[in-house]
């Protein structure tokens, strides 16, 4: 049995947001909350369940604004959304990649992002793309960039009466193509021990666009903004994919952990930036994906 | 509120029953319904012995309350065999000799209950992705793929 608490299960956004300031904790797909609960790291008073606001489930794609991703859309949902794979392809590959089809059947996108885990796998893909917040509280709503949203380890911007309500993604380049990489010491049912995202938009061979994003490699999801600097504009083939690798990993800030040590992932993002890095490129060469 | 009437479908029979809201849907089944062939394993999403379907999908039992469960179907491991005549799943299992301990055996055929909805003619590769969140410790796993395989040869239901 969990613990006892008070449940809630509102139907109307802002009433989620009041109960969210008077102390009760969201649960969307609970894969996180409830494992917290088991595990008695959680004792919640009350929880409120925000899976009966409705429009909180719906992704759309536009061409011109890109998609609009609901809070409350699974991970199971975008791995099987056919446009993902054709115009996100890195954001396909990090959601198919959470846990397994039971997980990804519950766990929303909104749970990953306000986890606040830096080892999220839907959040350095939303990252690269750009990605918006459409966040919403008692008092109205506000729009927080994606890559402002963390402010430490499991800790976001979001007030005391504020939700998550949708992600937006804008458009890629038809010139561009994206990579995730993720990797874990087993093939599945595990966190990234490091996960590295690209999107990089090509002008034959200049760089025109392009994005690194990191998981697990600092307190919070980040984006290796000085080597993207140096990069933009360039042509590929005059920089060596070693010295991506080296720059890039020197903007991270790893810890050591019982899965690795803080050298062991320095060494390894180089490594997996480079990767990541030549994926995208064949990727935005192939023209496809 | 702290307890809640709901209305669940289980294996076809309905089922209306007040429960407390800290109940899980693992809980639920194996303690109110007495379907105690859905496991109880690591109570934390990582093993896949509590696997059930939900409206046809695959989700850990013990990672959803019962509540959430209000207005839903369930199927779970008793609900394969009909009037006494194993799933082909169950037989192809017994066949490839999928099971020793049997822990793990009601979870995995409700993953490959879904992965066969999904994939009637399922490769290798697709059920070792699709069944990641089943974790087996006796078999190694081959003649869980190899019953999968021959269950689909069975070109019946799925
Ligand atoms: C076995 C297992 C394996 C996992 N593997 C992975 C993995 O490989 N990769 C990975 O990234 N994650 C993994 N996870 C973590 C988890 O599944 C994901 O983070 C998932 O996306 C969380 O979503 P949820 O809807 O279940 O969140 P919940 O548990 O419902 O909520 C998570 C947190 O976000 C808050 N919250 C949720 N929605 C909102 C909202 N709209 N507004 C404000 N706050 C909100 C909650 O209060 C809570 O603090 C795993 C979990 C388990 C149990
Ligand atoms: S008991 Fe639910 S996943 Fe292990
Ligand atoms: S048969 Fe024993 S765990 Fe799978």
């Amino acid at each position: 049995m969990l613990p006892q608490f008070e449940l809630y299960r509102p139907t109307n956004l802002l009433e989620a947001c009041r109960l969210k300031a008077q102390g009760a904790v969201v649960v969307a797909g609970g894969t996180d909350v409830y494992v917290a609960m088991h595990g008695g790291k959680l004792r919640p008073q009350a929880l409120v369940d925000i899976k009966g606001i409705a429009d909180m489930q719906e992704a759309t794609y536009d061409q011109n604004s890109g998609l609009t991703i609901g809070a409350l859309t699974t991970h199971r949902t975008i791995e099987e959304w056919e446009l993902v794979k054709q115009k996100y392809y890195a954001l396909f590959e990090g959601c198919s990649q959470v846990g397994s089809v039971q997980i990804r059947q519950r766990g929303t996108i909104g749970g990953n992002i306000c986890n606040g885990a830096p080892s999220a796998d839907s959040v350095g893909p939303l990252l690269v793309f750009g990605a918006e917040c459409l966040v919403v509280g008692e008092k109205g709503q506000r729009k927080v960039p994606l890559a402002g949203f963390f402010t430490g380890p499991k800790k976001t911007i979001l007030a005391d009466d504020e939700l998550l309500y949708k992600i937006l993604v804008p458009p890629p380049a038809p010139n561009s193509a994206s990579a995730y990489i993720k990797y874990t010491r087993r093939r599945a049912m595990d966190l990234a021990l490091l996960g590295v995202s690209i999107y990089l938009a090509l002008d034959k061979s200049r760089i025109e666009e392009l994005r690194i994003a990191f998981a697990t490699a600092a307190p919070t999801p980040m984006r290796a903004y000085q080597t993207e600097a140096k990069l933009r504009g360039k042509d590929y083939r005059s920089i060596s994919l070693a010295d991506i690798g080296k720059m890039a990993a020197a903007e991270a800030n790893p810890r050591s952990s019982w899965r690795a040590s803080r050298e062991f992932r320095l060494r390894l993002l180089e490594q997996l930036v480079q990767q990541a890095f030549t994926t995208a490129l064949q990727r935005a060469e192939g023209g496809d994906l | 509120m702290k307890t809640l009437t709901i209305q669940v479908t289980v294996n076809g029979e309905a089922f209306c029953k007040t429960v407390g809201v800290n109940m899980t849907l693992l809980e639920f089944l194996r303690e109110e319904l007495h379907l105690t062939g859905t496991k109880l394993g690591c109570n934390e999403g990582e093993c896949g012995a509590c696997t059930v379907l939900v409206d046809g999908k695959p989700v850990n039992s013990c990672l959803m309350l019962a509540v959430e469960a209000d207005g839903a179907e369930i199927f779970t491991v008793e609900g394969l065999a009909k009037d006494g005549t194993l799933h082909p799943l169950q037989e192809a299992f017994i066949e490839a000799g999928a099971v020793q301990c049997g822990f793990c055996t009601p979870g995995m055929l409700m993953s490959a209950k879904a992965l066969l909805d999904k994939y009637p003619k399922p490769t290798a590769q697709q059920i070792r992705k699709e069944l990641e969140g089943n974790i087996c410790r006796c078999t190694g796993y081959d003649r869980i793929v190899k019953a999968i395989i021959l269950a689909s040869e069975m070109n019946k239901e799925g």
